[in-house]
């Protein structure tokens, strides 16, 4: 219903000419926009497009997953790992990730590599802090009913601990994949030869708001769909959580 | 099977030769609790010594904070008592096991498994056999009332049947001792009592030892053999009442409920330990 009311106003503000269409382009433009951007933009067809920004956030993503859910676990579980590196987790988790940008250029240039850095340190808080967290506030009463059945420390820990947290880490994962795909948008604002960034940057430069209006939507949509997938993943695997 | 009851005055080694496998016994059992940030410590129980027999029921009363959930925790391993033993048979409890199965007032069903499979972990951790599980299993799924609710997850379940569940994951390991730390606080009256007679019904299969903990003066006096009932804190042994004297040659519990409460022997008992309890009370 918000949707098509903006899209409304959207459509009448541009079409009365109340505001410039540079400033606003029209629905029909953006329209035309994303047709040119499909049959292939600034040399690159969509699908290279999608596939620079998709791969950077999908290595950076599961690199950061496969580190930050252990990783937060095992601080959960033992405690000296966790005097170990919860300072640094609290010193670093204040830097937004597109502060890491500029590092990231100067380490590894402004290849994939420095991209795929990025999206890891943006992606690794929401997975480690949500690890950690889930195992912390498994309830008491699950540890005493496991051990009265006869849990050793690993039974405790893989067959209790884990399955109770699973629900809070995999929103954690979740969570982490949004913020992944907003961080690949920003360091692709910056630089880039390909991928949405570059596309919403592009038309900017080329003052081709038209552009910079689909490279937008085109981000939300992307954004949206991974959301939508990884729910439906969840509820999967997750069968006796409470899903709404 | 006849069971042995040290007497208080016995002494260790008579105690170790003539001691049933599956009784209870605490000795001189005392909790004390480090107080938090220079608060002065608490000691919840001081020295209480019981000896419960094999198979018997054994209730314990008395008013909240007087430490009865505490000596569930340390007869389960949970909890070690600061001084004192307690022993299940010859076997001195220092830690949790499937030999001493514990049935809490929240139930403390694993939310990620199904019905069976909550019933059946303790199973698979103590390495029973795929077959022996399936058995098991298939012979307390009837009991408890919940055939056909295998695959459900306990939040589909009703408060008495999540219960049944938890009473039926520690019935299954076929335990020497039950702990029953107010299992039926959280359900409704009319869930209760058919609770209480059901637990009844499933308990008798087997009979392990009970211990069971409840506010409810009523059910103590229903189900139990015995009923303790304690001061308040720091939590001394007020009386033992044996429960068997007035209920005569049967007991209560082998009686429907609303039967038994009309009974008038039945009253004056409840009466009688309630009043106990009361003197207890102080309100601060």
């Amino acid at each position: 219903m918000a949707i098509l009311a903006v899209l409304a106003a959207w459509w009448l503000v541009t079409t009365v000419g109340m505001v410039s269409p540079f400033i606003l382009p029209p629905p029909a433009a953006v329209l035309e926009a994303a047709q040119r951007l499909a049959d292939g933009y600034l040399g690159a067809s969509l699908a290279t497009h999608l596939e620079a920004s998709l791969s950077v956030v999908l290595s950076g993503y599961i690199a950061a997953a496969l580190i930050g859910v252990p990783l937060g676990i095992l601080m959960a579980w033992i405690r000296p790992l966790a005097i170990l590196f919860e300072p640094l987790v609290c010193l670093l988790r204040p830097i937004p990730p597109p502060a890491w940008i500029p590092l990231a250029i100067l380490w590894f240039g402004i290849g994939l590599t420095g991209k795929t850095f990025v999206v890891f340190i943006s992606a690794i808080t929401p997975c480690l802090i949500n690890a950690y967290v889930a195992i912390k506030e498994v309830p008491p009463y699950l540890i005493s009913a496991a051990r009265s059945l006869g849990a050793s420390n690993a039974a405790l820990l893989f067959q209790v601990a884990i399955p109770s947290g699973l629900p809070m880490i995999a929103s954690g994962l979740r969570i982490a994949l949004g913020t992944a795909w907003a961080t690949i948008v920003a360091a692709e604002l910056v630089v880039a030869t390909a991928g949405f960034g570059f596309i919403i940057m592009s038309g900017y430069r080329n003052f081709e708001s038209a552009i910079m209006a689909v490279g937008m939507i085109a981000v939300a949509l992307i954004g949206f769909l991974m959301n939508l997938i990884f729910r439906k993943i969840e509820k999967h695997v997750i069968p006796w959580g409470e899903h709404e | 099977m006849v069971a042995a009851i040290g007497g208080s005055g016995s002494r260790p080694m008579d105690f170790n030769q003539s001691v049933a496998s599956n009784s209870v016994r605490y000795e001189d059992v005392s909790m004390l609790f480090p107080g938090n940030r220079g608060a002065p410590p608490t000691l919840a129980i001081d020295r209480f010594s019981l000896d419960v027999a094999e198979s018997e029921f054994l209730v314990i009363v008395g008013p909240s904070g007087c430490g009865k959930s505490t000596i569930l925790a340390m007869s389960g391993g949970l909890a070690t008592p600061t001084t004192g033993k307690v022993f299940l048979g010859r076997e001195l409890i220092t830690q949790p096991g499937p030999n001493k199965a514990i049935v809490f007032q929240n139930f403390s069903l694993f939310p990620w498994k199904t019905v069976v499979d909550n019933i059946e972990f303790g199973l698979r951790l103590n390495h029973v056999a795929a077959e022996e599980r399936r058995h098991r299993i298939d012979y307390y799924l009837p009991v408890i009332g919940l055939k056909g609710f295998e695959k459900h997850y306990p939040r589909q379940l009703s408060g008495g049947m999540q219960q049944r569940v938890a009473i039926a994951r520690a019935l299954v390991l076929r335990p020497r001792l039950l702990l029953m730390d107010e299992p039926f606080a959280a359900l409704d009256a009319q869930n209760r009592t058919v609770m209480q007679e059901e637990l009844v019904r499933v308990w008798s299969e087997h009979k392990p030892t009970v211990i069971f903990v409840t506010h409810s003066v009523e059910e103590a006096v229903f189900l139990a053999d015995r009923i303790v009932v304690m001061t308040r804190r720091p939590g001394r042994i007020k009386e033992v009442i044996d429960v068997r004297e007035t209920a005569g040659a049967q007991h209560w519990r082998a009686r429907p409920l609303d039967q038994v409460m009309r009974h008038n022997d039945f009253q004056d008992l409840r009466a009688r330990v309630w009043g106990l309890i009361r003197d207890e009370i102080v309100i601060e």
